[in-house]
């Protein structure tokens, strides 16, 4: 990498910016990754860095491909990161399992991202368990400047064991910004690359070679615990006299500890004589493996043991082992006893309630106190997410409602599954459209499954562009062999939009990093053997819908193409679609043009409509649905 | 000192670059500082919040109920979100813009109305600032940005002046935006600047 001196040393950081430079100061060679709220942040700043031509950044197809590439290039000997949101390790979790059975030999770790609370929408998974289940060591920073610190920490722990090591965010750091102490990044070493043929470590070919690589792989994570032990990299601090409180905290849990301290003195439930320096700590940075020697001295030390670790009891439930293992009497204090709940955030109120109910201070001297009426958020309007002003999708979910609508059928007694992205939101009013939201791509198999049960009415499936890509082939694939009859309609809007506008194999030539090349979903439907496939304009209404229509009443697989810009994209090369004009006169209020699209670009005045320039892209739907030519229209020249 | 500031608003307002703004501008006097903004999936229209720490060297990016000194609200339902946030007798910014979802538009759904929003924050003990969006002041015709106006108002006339300097941030407000650099400054000026008549209240 060429010298940046203009990296000062104190930044203010996101966790994901602060994770890709500890990689970056790891001299990591390849990073790899699919986008997913709240990891794409990190290869997102990556790809915006001057980083030279020693080094390979790119947004991989899905998380497994992406895996599959950093473990290729770790196998090889160099340093590679893998970056992904949580559901996307359910994706490459096929390839990480086996990998972690053979081991690598240049340093490999895996971001993931969890979101405890869900601030984006999607599973509360708990990735440690994972962790557990791979046999694979993960640490957890507490903060945005261990994040940086932590995943140099990984590189190291992965080549000195041979393991992947994975690095483990949740939302709260990984999108949080602070103040980091930075030093500057490092150029990737010059290393020979390693081509080793050793089918003994590199295949599964038989009994005898996996047993021996399940073997190594034990041995691998003991000697990452055995590593991280030495290093002290799990703090323990014990109080000078024994048989008091020990708290175990990890992630994210343990950066509200002091803040807990603070209130719990304020209120003389710590008091001068049982105040916290009568409290022994155990902040747990690496969640896998299991930190045991330092939990068994916390246990010889302690009466009773707190543990304040987000989402699943994973630590505490190797502490009741640990305590069975040696005679421990006192009391455990979690999830298990039934205080804390496994899902939502932790916060300094865990901290506060877990130390009362440890001392058997009634704990609902804090909360009521503090008592916080719930009548203020109910008198909040709902505020339901829709499409963007000049969104393409919107104009698809118009054609498909319009067309059930000209064939008689009521909203509920058409299936039309949807998809992971801003395709989703057709699930919203106004369109009520989408019924589903599953996983990536699932839409398209889903689909199948509602034929098969004997479904009579039509089968439509939604996915966008990048979803398709994703994992929506797969599925596409099998309804082709098995001439399913179902139309499948991709939004393909050219972006990965959702997580932030990232570029997937279908985003356009001129826009592709440099050096790729762009894959044509017009040109690989019907290479597929799609003879059905029809391409729509979706801010052409009536062509849209006509051609959803057609497509209901054929038998087969039907592929329908909706292809428009994300208009966020367009304006931002200050493109427009076209250019809308209120007719005050014209306008009777009907409100159908508020109805039917939900633009929020269109809003209400005292006799007329009016349109927000500032947002309308120009697409025309609204003038489209006017019944009294209210809305004029002039397309783009 | 030890500060937290509770955001809200819509996306599109600028609601996370006056949190920005507030963030370098600690980072600059060397205040420890976190930020965590949360948005919506969408890109505007979708409600927006963040947590502003200041002064804690190791800090969970959450802040508590009842636990922030400053509440800084730039829609009048979204404000709402934010009631429980407030500590008593801390200072609630309420910029009273309202972006009427869909539904409300309609007539379908209620809107809260200001009286509503003004009981529930002084039920919860906060000190309400309002600043009517009319009172936005116009430049070259034209309104100014008002989430500048608003961190200049909560500078001039809240607890945060006791804690960041106020050149400072007028500085990083010029430094952010070359091109509008004097309807910032007018912004900026005018939020800080001394009470005026209308519904202006601190």
């Amino acid at each position: 990498m060429r010298k940046n001196s203009s990296i000062p040393p104190i930044r203010v950081l996101t966790g994901n910016e602060a994770l890709v430079l500890g990689a970056l100061r790891a001299r990591v060679k390849v990073a790899t990754g699919y986008p997913g709220t709240p990891s794409s942040g990190a290869l997102a700043s990556l790809l915006k860095m001057d980083l030279g031509d020693d080094r390979h950044v790119e947004w991989s197809v899905n998380e497994k491909v992406a895996f599959e590439i950093a473990a290729g290039a770790a196998w090889a000997g160099q340093r590679a990161l893998c970056t992904m949101k949580m559901s996307g390790l359910s994706v490459a979790a096929d390839a990480v399992y086996s990998i972690a059975y053979s081991g690598v030999n240049g340093g490999l770790v895996i971001y993931v991202a969890d979101d405890s609370g869900v601030s984006a929408g999607m599973c509360e998974q708990d990735s440690r368990l994972y962790a557990a289940m791979f046999d694979l060591p993960m640490l957890e920073p507490a903060s945005v400047a261990e994040a940086y610190k932590l995943t140099q920490i990984a590189f190291d722990l992965s080549e000195q064991t041979g393991s992947p090591v994975f690095v483990r965010l949740v939302t709260s750091i990984a999108n949080a910004h602070a103040p980091v102490e930075i030093e500057e990044p490092l150029s990737p070493e010059k290393r020979e690359v390693i081509l080793e043929r050793d089918i003994t470590k590199y295949t599964k070919a038989g009994s005898a070679i996996c047993m021996d690589q399940h073997r190594d792989l034990i041995a691998r994570l003991e000697q990452a615990g055995q590593v991280i032990h030495e290093m002290g990299l799990n703090e323990l601090q014990l109080a000078p006299s024994a048989g008091g409180l020990g708290i175990v905290a990890s992630g994210i849990a343990a950066a509200y500890l002091e803040e807990g301290f603070e209130i719990l003195e304020r209120n003389q439930v710590f008091s001068k004589q049982s105040g916290k320096n009568l409290v022994s700590t155990l902040r747990v940075v690496s969640t896998h493996p299991f930190p045991a020697a330092e939990v068994r001295a916390l246990l010889n030390h302690c009466d009773t043991v707190l543990v304040l670790e987000e989402l699943e009891p994973h630590l505490e439930k190797s502490i009741y082992v640990e305590a069975h293992k040696i005679g421990f009497e006192g009391r455990i204090i979690g999830k298990l006893d039934g205080t804390f709940s496994r899902s939502g955030e932790y916060g300094v109120e865990q901290v506060v309630r877990g130390v009362s109910e440890a001392l058997g201070v009634k704990e609902t001297w804090f909360f009521e106190k503090n008592q916080v009426s719930d009548v203020a958020e109910q008198l909040t309007a709902a505020r339901p997410i829709t499409v963007c002003a000049g969104c393409p999708h919107r104009g698809t979910y118009m054609a498909v409602n319009q067309a059930l609508k000209k064939l008689k059928f009521k909203k509920d007694e058409v299936m039309v599954t949807g998809d992971i992205g801003c395709t989703i939101l057709g699930m919203n009013p106004p369109f009520h459209t989408v019924w589903n939201e599953v996983s990536m791509g699932t839409s398209v198999s889903l689909a199948q499954g509602y034929v098969h049960a004997g479904i009579e009415t039509p089968v439509i499936a939604t996915i966008g562009d990048s979803t398709f890509f994703h994992g929506g082939i797969p599925g596409l694939i099998n309804a082709i062999q098995h001439q399913v009859p179902l139309t499948l309609i991709i939004l393909d809007n050219g972006w990965t939009s959702m997580t932030g506008m990232q570029t997937n194999p279908g985003t356009d030539e001129a826009f592709q990093p440099p050096g790729s090349h762009r894959v044509d979903i017009a040109k690989l439907i019907p290479a597929l053997g799609v003879d059905q496939f029809f391409i729509i304009d979706p801010f052409d209404l009536e062509d849209s819908a006509a051609t959803i229509q057609k497509c209901l009443a054929l038998s087969g697989v039907k592929v329908v193409l909706a292809r428009q810009e994300c208009a966020i994209q367009a304006q931002r090369r200050g493109l427009a679609a076209g250019k809308t004009k209120v007719i005050p006169q014209e306008c009777t209020l009907c409100k159908q043009c508020v109805v039917v699209t939900g633009c929020p670009a269109i809003s209400l005045a005292e006799d007329t409509i009016v349109i927000d320039h500032a947002q309308c892209y120009g697409c025309g739907l609204c003038a489209q649905v006017c019944k009294f030519d209210a809305i004029e229209w002039e397309a783009a020249k | 000192m030890k500060y937290d500031i509770y955001l809200v608003g819509v996306g599109g307002q600028g609601v996370l670059t006056i949190g920005d703004l507030i963030t370098e501008a600690a980072a600059r006097q060397r205040i420890p500082v976190s930020f965590y903004p949360t948005k919506g999936m969408a890109q505007r229209g979708g409600a927006v919040k963040a947590r502003l720490r200041l002064g804690r060297e190791f800090a969970g990016p959450n802040i508590p109920e009842r636990g922030a000194d400053l509440v800084i609200a730039m829609e009048r339902s979204e404000a709402l979100k934010a009631v429980r946030f407030i500590k008593p007798g801390g200072d609630f910014v309420l910029f009273g813009h309202v972006w009427a979802p869909t539904a409300v538009m309609l007539g379908k759904e209620d809107y809260p109305t200001l009286e509503q929003v003004r009981e529930q924050v002084q039920e919860a003990g906060g000190k309400m600032h309002y600043l009517a969006p009319k009172d936005l002041p116009l430049y070259e015709g034209g309104p100014v940005a008002a989430n500048v106006y608003v961190l200049g108002a909560a500078l001039g006339h809240t607890s945060l002046k006791e804690i960041l300097d106020q050149s400072e941030a007028a500085n990083l407000v010029q430094a952010r935006w070359a091109k509008g650099a004097e309807r910032n400054e007018l912004a900026f000026q005018a939020g800080l600047g001394p009470m005026f008549e209308g519904e202006r209240e601190f």
